[in-house]
């Protein structure tokens, strides 16, 4: 208890002095400039207030001008109107297809990895092409995606699924071959037919290998949708940033990567929990 | 047994053969065996470890291929990798399903035949107050001791009603204080409904306690060395049973034989 609460203090102690750094250390720049980087330029890094500005003119929570626009009658349903993609858009639709795109791919990789995983015949043939298709970093053809399915919503999802499907891909497929001969021999013996086999046995013992690699799709398909955005995209928290950049306004691109921290933080979350009920079967550590 | 129809014959082996190849030498685990075992008969397949009895069993539940001989069962003969429908396995290994829960392990042969949910509950209830695992149904099998395990793992065969049982060492990884415990519920189990059972161990207490007849099996090349009838009446307590002169004199008799199989299988 007593160490909880000092690590406690530790990491609020830590996050204050980092964000007092951010904010301050700039100002000391003329004066001791062997002790200030470049690097702490607010034109680079911007500072959290600017941060926080932004935030709230982004969000349409602010005008431009720096009125509340909860307090003006229609004001945040103006300013929301004004721009197509303003982060609650984006970040919707960011969060769209980063579902979409994990649950496309968790799917497939899984289905592949099961088919694959119990055939030596198929695994046999289509291993040469697993591998060299493994060792492309997939992010490499997000350009190829994007050329072929547009700059919509379609891409991106591509994207993602292209991503995660690999790695689902193979934590189903070591599963799947790891499943226990005993399982199966008892559930043959106790009538079951080679579907049944499939269903009762080898499907649920290869879910849980399945479930261990749930985290990482999630975070990998927003990588994916991300990756998309940023080359082409009509919307989206990677089109913000990108957008941000080509105005040199750091404390944009800083909101947008607040926000994606946050979605990536939830997600994880989300994830963990559904693992855990999922996995409830197995022993607590 | 004091019937005046034989009773007819459930299991028949005949010229039962098994060799693998390891390292690129012919190894005999199994030569030659033949007996029968009559309906409702309980027999134990003794030996020492390595010596092919639980080859012999897994021959006889279709796990593995014979290399030679003939199994028949009922008068049919089986066929390797065809489970027969009227035979129970119960494995050495915990083999319960960790996904399910203790309920969901024991009615697990009821959902594949398609039995009806109602009815399923009710057979399920039933089989777990008679194992004595009641208050334990909604428990998911890593939470439990492992003479538990082997209780659901009895049930999860015997829910299905099987004339005969094959059962391969299943108290061999218990200790000894549940193992005597595992004997009085298969016992008491087994006394209801008075299964054919062909039951494989390297532990000639449990085989005494347990069986009608003892199949002694040499070391290997495993074959068949002795048959002895063991005269104990039915019901049996499994414990009481270990003071009465008569055990420790069958005992005795078959120590003998099985201690020069041990001596050789321990030989370099």
């Amino acid at each position: 208890m007593r160490r909880r609460l000092v690590n406690l203090a530790w990491q609020i102690a830590i996050g204050v002095a980092a964000f007092g750094i951010w904010q301050w250390a700039w100002d000391l720049h003329d004066k001791v400039p062997w002790l200030v980087p470049e690097i702490f330029d607010p034109y680079f890094v911007s500072k959290p207030s600017d941060i926080f500005e932004q935030f709230l003119r982004m969000s349409c929570l602010m005008t431009p001008k720096g009125d509340w626009t909860l307090g003006l009658p229609g004001g945040f349903a103006a300013c929301i109107g004004k721009s197509e993609n303003n982060l609650w858009a984006a970040t919707y639709f960011t969060l769209k297809n980063t579902l979409a795109g994990f649950a496309i791919g968790v799917s497939l990789g899984f289905a592949l990895g099961l088919l694959l995983g119990r055939s030596d015949r198929l695994s046999e043939i289509f291993y040469p092409y697993i591998t060299a298709f493994n060792s492309v970093p997939r992010i490499a053809l997000a350009p190829i995606i994007i050329l072929a399915f547009g700059i919509g919503d379609m891409s991106k999802v591509v994207t993602a699924v292209l991503v995660v499907v690999f790695l689902v891909f193979f934590n189903t497929f070591e599963g799947a071959r790891s499943v226990d001969r005993d399982h199966i021999n008892a559930s043959r013996l106790l009538g079951a037919t080679e579907w049944q086999v499939t269903r009762t046995v080898i499907v649920p013992s290869t879910m849980a290998w399945l479930f261990a690699s749930l985290s990482p799709a999630i975070s990998f398909s927003l990588i994916g949708v991300i990756v998309g955005e940023f080359i082409g995209a009509e919307h989206g928290i990677g089109r913000m940033i990108i957008e941000a950049e080509a105005r040199g306004e750091a404390s944009g691109m800083m909101v947008s990567v607040f926000v994606l921290m946050i979605v990536g933080v939830i997600l994880s979350a989300l994830v963990s929990r559904l693992q855990a009920h999922l996995l409830r079967w197995r022993p607590a550590r | 047994m004091s019937d005046a129809a034989p009773a007819r014959c459930r299991i028949e082996i005949k010229g039962l053969r098994k060799t693998f190849t390891a390292r690129g030498r012919d190894i005999v685990a199994v030569d030659d065996a033949s007996f029968q075992i009559a309906d409702g008969e309980f027999v134990a397949l003794l030996g020492p470890s390595g010596c092919g009895k639980s080859t012999i069993l897994n021959m006889v539940a279709t796990l593995i291929e014979p290399s030679g001989g003939s199994i028949l069962v009922d008068g049919m003969p089986v066929t390797f990798g065809r489970p027969t429908k009227q035979v129970g396995y119960v494995f050495q290994k915990d083999t319960l399903f960790p996904w399910r829960t203790v309920e969901d392990n024991i009615g697990y042969a009821l959902e594949l035949a398609g039995v009806p949910v109602a009815e399923r509950r009710t057979r399920v209830a039933e089989a777990i107050h008679r194992a004595g695992l009641d208050g334990f149904a909604k428990f998911y099998p890593t939470s439990l001791s492992g003479g538990m395990r082997q209780r659901v793992s009895l049930m999860r065969t015997l829910i299905t009603q099987p004339e005969i049982l094959l059962m391969d060492e299943p108290f061999g990884a218990l200790d000894t204080h549940t193992k005597l415990e595992m004997h009085s519920v298969l016992l008491g189990l087994w006394e209801r409904a008075r299964q054919t059972v062909l039951f494989v161990t390297h532990d000639l207490g449990e085989a005494l306690t347990l069986a009608d007849r003892v199949i002694l099996m040499s070391a290997r090349p495993g074959r068949i060395k002795d048959d002895f009838q063991v005269g104990f009446e039915r019901p049996r307590d499994a414990v009481a049973l270990r003071e009465t002169p008569l055990y420790a004199e069958q005992f005795q008799r078959i120590w003998h034989s099985l201690g020069q199989e041990f001596a050789k299988g321990h030989a370099p």
